[in-house]
């Protein structure tokens, strides 16, 4: 959210850049989903080719686009894969299970090349997963050796073309830059080669062949949009004879076939910081509109009664157009939440293959859109559930087979939303969490082990800083984020973690999140002089209680609800307020059955729509405040976070009643 | 964060219980005439609350408070002073008033002095003479810090007395 991170002002284009870093992203995720499949035609006599074609592509891609930006490493990389790939396309090798190590590990440093690119690190060296490449495609008969670099390997199938964008002040300002050329190209046919250049005037130009079977005139038409383009004959192909289109590879020139997606000239990448500057704005309006309504309330008075109907119409038309506009905008950053599942496989397989355990891996629900600001946000928290259930909570095979099951583990990744709420789950049908182990654990690190009294308590152990189940020298925890990262950035994006378990029957961890964070629908409550906004999701009813219906147990305070009773905590107090001087008190009810408990405010005095505001810095980041919101007078009101006061109080030790420790819990 | 020390650097001045005291022009993001504070439940003693700069949520620091004086009321001469801090962070800092700049040579800055160790000593980078005047130049990273403060679990006044 914050714009903290400058642009890259050295760089030709940083949009470029980030475009290519988006794209590279896009492909990986092909090329591992592929992976996983080709992996299981290793020992068969057949391997089916078009998954070779489709990784052969996405290698491709990956060079061609490695090339324009001169990534030389990433670029090799990609070129000893697709050399590797057409080695097995012509039966030159043999599909080996090293062969396929190989290329994971290929694949493994690409991305790590890239990523260094992109936090300006150190690029790794790649020389040995090169020579390890290398040595696979060499060990192939003699007389099949690869082609004579710059002789070409036959005619191509569609003609080539060369194309020069030379991006200008103008056609910037008509929004035309060379990614939006590049997509347009990439809908023409395969591209083949592409490199800026200097021009002869010191200008940048991007050169571009592409295979294209496109006609004349749409390749004519490009030329409005600066862009020359230029037939090249048949025979002399292309300026990087290790593109060359292979005769034996009919698919490189045809676009790929991505099944179900939409066509790529019609998506449009945004960065999400436009997308935040967007929803800011609209936030800004929605304030001004509540402005607008309380000056109009003043002024009712000394309107005629049909003048005022008129502007009560209008009024009423901003504000449904205003949400319509909100919605719109909230439809564009919903993203959905298969783009964390999709990597989620090659996670397991990897971490399997290191423990020497058998998984499957179950998705569900991969269309549930979410927004993507969370999607970001919430992938690593996923990956460490995720590796948790394979290095901890599943066991061996042959422990399974003493226990009774079958020999494979399923770890069951699942998204659902219901209203307002998106829930993830992670679950696996492993050994269940041995209470007895983090007890003693917990008794070792310094907590208290009586806290794992049930699977909340559980949890809270689990998620201590400094706790861990395993040994150190397990390899998969030591490079996740760990619980405790996990459980506050759940927190900090408004949501819950839950977790259950059984012996011996598995256990699940369950994330619920509010579907969109910016806007949400508020109760505004008084307690003394103060105002504060609740989210409506969070709280189940608001009940009025009767002073006289309130009891004092031991250090607590409880009031009859429902045939039970509702333990119930004044805000006033928390805060360090003055406790009302009224004889009813009105108690926002949160959380459900056993955990339910009661926020007594001293009047709730409206409901509406509010802005979320963060409120990040530490001196102001206090537990059970989520944030702060403007009601339209300019003031900050403080949002607190009805689920978090709750787990505070829970968590409290007995006989702490004044306010929660502001600088401890954060 | 500052680099004081390198050359003639512009500083802004404010007063705090009659006190000079400068932070770098470039830490400095705006001034502002310092509106309703909403209050912060369980913040430090010495943040007064928060308010909206620029469409953002600021804490808003008490000076006096964090020096160890008593806060008075605001009048029409109270300034929030909005710095930019390591790590991106923007806050309120109230001054009793705030109307000037300085150029002040690196030379012109001494270290603190060793005497000087009490309660501001700590917040300071360093003390300037201007003519006849003494500018305390502070550090914003030790005035914004309140991890000690939190965990030594006492206000300002009798931190100093250990330091």
């Amino acid at each position: 959210m914050s714009p903290s991170e400058l642009p890259a002002g050295d760089e030709p284009s940083s949009d470029f850049l980030n475009d290519y870093f988006a794209e590279c992203d896009e492909h990986l995720m092909g090329v591992r989903r592929l992976l996983l499949r080709l992996e299981q035609s290793i020992g068969r006599g057949d391997i089916n080719t078009s998954v070779l074609d489709e990784l052969f592509r996405h290698f491709h891609s990956l060079k061609g686009i490695s090339g324009m930006v001169e990534l030389r490493p990433a670029e090799e990389l990609s070129h000893r894969a697709e050399d590797y790939l057409r080695a097995l396309r012509r039966h030159d090798v043999r599909l080996s299970p090293e062969g396929v190590n190989a290329l994971f590990d290929a694949t493994q440093l690409f991305e790590q090349v890239v990523n260094a690119r992109r936090s300006g690190g150190v690029i790794p060296a790649i020389d040995a997963a090169v020579a390890t490449i290398a040595g696979l495609v060499s060990a192939r008969p003699a007389d099949l050796a690869a082609p004579v670099p710059g002789a070409p390997a036959g005619a191509p199938l569609t003609p080539h073309w060369r194309f020069l964008f030379a991006p200008s002040r103008e056609l910037v300002g008509r929004g035309i830059r060379v990614d939006l050329i590049r997509t347009r190209l990439t809908a023409l046919g395969e591209i083949i080669h592409a490199a800026p250049h200097v021009t002869d005037s010191g200008m940048i130009a991007f050169e571009f062949i592409v295979a294209t079977g496109a006609d004349a005139e749409t390749i004519a038409a490009l030329q409005q949009d600066g862009v020359t383009a230029e037939r090249l004959p048949d025979a002399s192909v292309v300026s990087d004879p290790a593109a060359a289109v292979d005769p034996e590879w009919p698919a490189v020139g045809e676009p790929s076939p991505v099944a179900g997606s939409v066509a790529p000239s019609h998506v449009v990448r945004v960065d999400l910081t436009r997308l935040d500057d967007l929803m800011r704005n609209v936030g800004d309006l929605v304030i001004s509109r509540a402005r607008l309504g309380e000056t109009l309330a003043r002024i009712e008075s000394h309107v005629p009664a049909g003048e005022w109907r008129a502007v009560q119409e209008n009024a009423l038309v901003i504000d449904r157009q205003l949400r319509t506009l909100r919605e719109a905008i909230m439809r564009v950053r919903l993203v959905p939440i298969g783009e964390i599942f999709r990597r989620m496989p090659f996670v397991v397989r990897d971490l399997a293959r290191e423990t020497g355990k058998r998984v499957r891996l179950q998705l569900q629900g991969q269309s549930t859109e979410i927004d993507k600001f969370l999607i970001e946000r919430m992938m690593d928290p996923v990956l460490h559930l995720v590796r948790n259930a394979v290095s901890h909570g599943i066991e061996t095979a042959d422990e399974r087979v003493a226990a009774g099951k079958r020999p494979e583990a399923t770890i069951t990744l699942s998204a659902s939303t219901a209203g307002e709420i998106v829930t993830l789950e992670v679950a696996d049908d492993g050994r269940g969490i041995d209470v007895e182990a983090v007890r003693s654990r917990a008794a070792g690190a310094g907590l208290d082990p009586a806290t794992a009294g049930d699977a909340a308590g559980l949890l809270e152990l689990l998620c201590a800083p400094g706790f861990s189940t395993r040994d150190e020298s397990d390899r998969a925890s030591g490079r996740g984020v760990g619980m405790a990262v996990v459980k506050s950035t759940v927190e900090e994006l408004g949501g819950v973690l839950r977790m259950e378990t059984a012996a011996g029957a598995g256990t699940r961890f369950i994330v619920e999140l509010p579907v969109t964070l910016a806007i949400t629908d508020a109760l505004i409550a008084k307690v003394g002089a103060e105002t504060f906004a609740a989210p409506q999701a969070a709280v189940r009813e608001v009940i009025a209680v009767p002073l006289s219906a309130i009891r004092a147990l031991e250090q607590n305070e409880i009031t009859p609800y429902r045939g039970g009773v509702l333990p119930l905590v004044r805000l006033s107090r928390l805060f360090g307020l003055a406790d009302a001087a009224r004889d009813t008190l009105h108690v926002l009810v949160v959380g459900t059955g056993g955990s339910a408990l009661g926020l007594a405010v001293d009047r709730v005095v409206g409901q509406r729509e509010i802005v979320v505001r963060a409120a990040t810095d530490p001196l102001v980041k206090v537990a059970g405040i989520s944030g702060a919101t403007d009601l339209g007078d300019g003031r900050v009101v403080l949002i607190i976070d009805p689920a978090a006061l709750a787990r505070q109080m829970r968590g409290r030790p007995a006989g702490v009643v004044d306010g929660i420790a502001g600088g401890g819990g954060r | 964060m500052t680099d004081g020390q390198q050359a003639a650097d512009r500083f802004i001045l404010f007063t705090v219980a009659g006190t000079t005291y400068a932070v770098h022009s470039h830490d400095v993001h705006h001034m502002e005439m310092i509106e309703e504070v909403t209050r912060v439940p369980n913040a430090p003693p010495f943040v007064d609350g928060v308010v909206f700069s620029r469409g953002h949520v600021i804490p808003v620091v008490n000076l006096r408070a964090r020096f160890g004086f008593e806060r008075v009321p605001h009048t029409l001469r109270t300034r929030l002073v909005v710095v930019q801090a390591a790590a991106g962070r923007i806050v309120g800092l109230i001054a009793d008033e705030a109307r000037e700049f300085v150029v002040l040579p690196a030379h012109a800055i001494q270290p603190p002095h060793d005497t000087l160790a009490g309660l501001s000593g700590r917040y300071l980078q360093g003390i300037a003479s201007v003519g006849d005047r003494m500018i305390l130049v502070l550090n914003l990273e030790r005035v914004l810090d309140f991890g000690a403060i939190a965990a030594a679990g006492e206000p300002p006044v009798a931190d100093a007395a250990s330091a």
